[in-house]
């Protein structure tokens, strides 16, 4: 049995060709790390699971409409939403954008929120929160959606540690309800972590067990240059990561 | 100096204070999402662009309503096709701005010769307003207060994070083809009481003042409610004490409050 399901896709923006020859899949209660350079269609693959970009070649199976979590960067700061506002956003996947929320919605967000530690937090307003509890709240709002499969683009970037460890804590019973995670990532050191590694670069570069795939010749062909091997070759990060570290 | 009181007992004033009092539910309702949406341009354009259709409507005897509905409806559908959903829609607004506001002055000058009522519809008046345009300004409140309470959290899905709300499986381009629907129909309910250039007057200015005020998207919408009808009222008072078209106070009335309310502390962030 397997929640995602992808052989041969391939993906293209306005003809042109992003993302060739991707081939995976993920049983329930598996977490998988999408590694890649900016540019590599870690994106394009999210969009294609998501069903916002048909591709052009391939097939793909999904165990229902995924959970998606963006990067807090993407969403507008100034805009007047609390905690539970966002949160709410999660139950207009059940169908009824026509209508105000329910009394059930509201509960359904509360727990979410309940459950990455912002209940206190609820009726703040988004922007006034730190990085990491926005992040939390977007969790929540992909909470609230019940799906089978989430998206999270770089979950943990820019997210203090308190934030970081409730976050992990979240996946871990995520994966135990038998749900299955596809987080995009630069951090290879954390990737280690997971059930398996996908790693993108305009093309599959390799998918397998972290240990199976995780070597300098792989990590070089994902990354290329972008690529800094620790010193005696214990680990290695990547430009961006090493970037996100600073912004953060 | 006038008495106030004159406002609820002519009949022509009092006509027009009701549709004041009309334009500032819509104002409140509907310019809180679009200021919240950054639809300002829209807003203010949506109410220009119907100038062609003014004149010809002029010309050719057909209601100014109907002409004016027909084009802003064809505005907003032509403005939502060059932009993406939940995104600004600039481009498309001064695209189309333009192109209507040229061939409005050559059907004006060279085709059409334009009368002096598209004068009364480009600036408002306060004679003449009829059941007709009281009917449609009713029925515009009615529609925005109904459409924001039942569409109010997929507007902001879609505002706050446009990506997330495709992610979500929103219909974000209905909802955005609604929104800049109802602000097209909104705008052309407007134009005989302020007129299709100051349309701004009510469906901007108040908001843009309560978002400095505010911070939460209910107080936005109470706060643009009630300066949209105490700017309406008090314009409308100054209108008929200096005898001018009731446009021009409403509008210099919600630039003020809006230069106040920037000149305040801050309460958003």
């Amino acid at each position: 049995m397997t929640a995602i399901e992808v052989e041969g896709l391939a993906a293209a923006y306005d003809g042109a060709p992003v993302l060739t020859e991707v081939s995976f899949e993920a049983a329930p209660g598996q977490s998988v790390c999408v590694l890649g350079p900016n540019g590599g269609g870690k994106t394009t693959l999210f969009r294609v699971l998501l069903g916002e970009l048909e591709p052009v070649a391939g097939r793909l199976e999904v165990s229902g409409r995924p959970a998606y979590v963006a990067q807090t960067e993407r969403t507008r700061l100034d805009f007047p939403v609390t905690a539970l506002d966002v949160a709410v956003m999660g139950t207009l996947t059940h169908g009824r954008w026509w209508l105000p929320a329910s009394r059930s919605d509201r509960a359904a967000a509360r727990a979410a929120l309940d459950r990455v530690g912002l209940a206190d937090q609820a009726g703040i307003r988004f922007g006034e929160l730190s990085g990491g509890q926005r992040q939390r709240a977007l969790l929540a709002r992909a909470l609230v959606q019940d799906a089978q499969v989430l998206l999270l683009d770089e979950p943990l970037s820019g997210v203090d540690p308190a934030s970081a460890t409730l976050i992990s804590g979240v996946f871990q019973e995520l994966r135990a309800e038998g749900r299955t995670l596809l987080v995009a990532s630069h951090d290879v050191e954390s990737a280690r972590t997971f059930d398996l590694v996908l790693c993108l670069n305009g093309r599959q570069v390799a998918f397998g067990r972290p240990d199976a795939v995780l070597d300098r010749a792989t990590l070089e062909a994902t990354y290329g240059h972008e690529l800094i091997v620790l010193e005696g070759g214990r680990g290695a990060v990547t430009v961006q990561h090493h970037e996100h570290g600073h912004e953060d | 100096m006038p008495s106030p009181i004159d406002l609820a007992e002519l009949p022509f004033l009092r006509e027009a204070l009701f549709e004041l009092v009309l334009l500032a539910i819509t104002g409140g309702v509907l310019g809180a999402w679009v200021v919240l949406r950054r639809l300002a341009f829209f807003s203010h354009a949506a109410g220009s662009a119907t100038f062609p259709g003014l004149v010809v409507a002029d010309a050719s005897g057909v209601s100014p309503i109907v002409a004016g509905l027909a084009v802003a409806l064809g505005y907003a559908g032509g403005v939502e096709r060059t932009g993406g959903s939940g995104r600004e829609h600039g481009e498309g607004t001064a695209l189309f701005l333009v192109a209507a506001l040229a061939t409005g002055v050559i059907l004006a000058s060279d085709v059409f010769e334009s009368g002096a009522a598209v004068d009364r519809l480009l600036f408002g008046t306060l004679l003449g307003l009829g059941t007709g345009d009281l009917v449609l300004s009713a029925v515009v409140a009615l529609v925005a207060t109904a459409a924001a309470v039942a569409l109010g959290r997929t507007w902001s899905a879609v505002g706050f994070d446009p990506e997330g709300a495709e992610a979500l499986g929103l219909p974000t381009r209905r909802a955005d083809l609604l929104l800049l629907g109802l602000v097209a129909v909104a705008a052309v309910a407007a134009i005989p009481a302020v007129g299709a250039l100051l349309v701004t007057a009510v469906y901007v200015l108040p908001a843009a003042a309560a978002r400095m005020l505010t911070g939460s998207i209910r107080g936005l919408i109470a706060c643009a409610l009630v300066l949209a009808l105490a700017e309406g009222v008090a314009g409308l008072y100054l209108a008929y004490w200096l005898d001018l078209p009731p446009g021009p106070p409403v509008a210099v009335l919600g630039a003020a409050v809006c230069l106040v309310a920037a000149a305040l502390p801050r309460r958003t962030a």
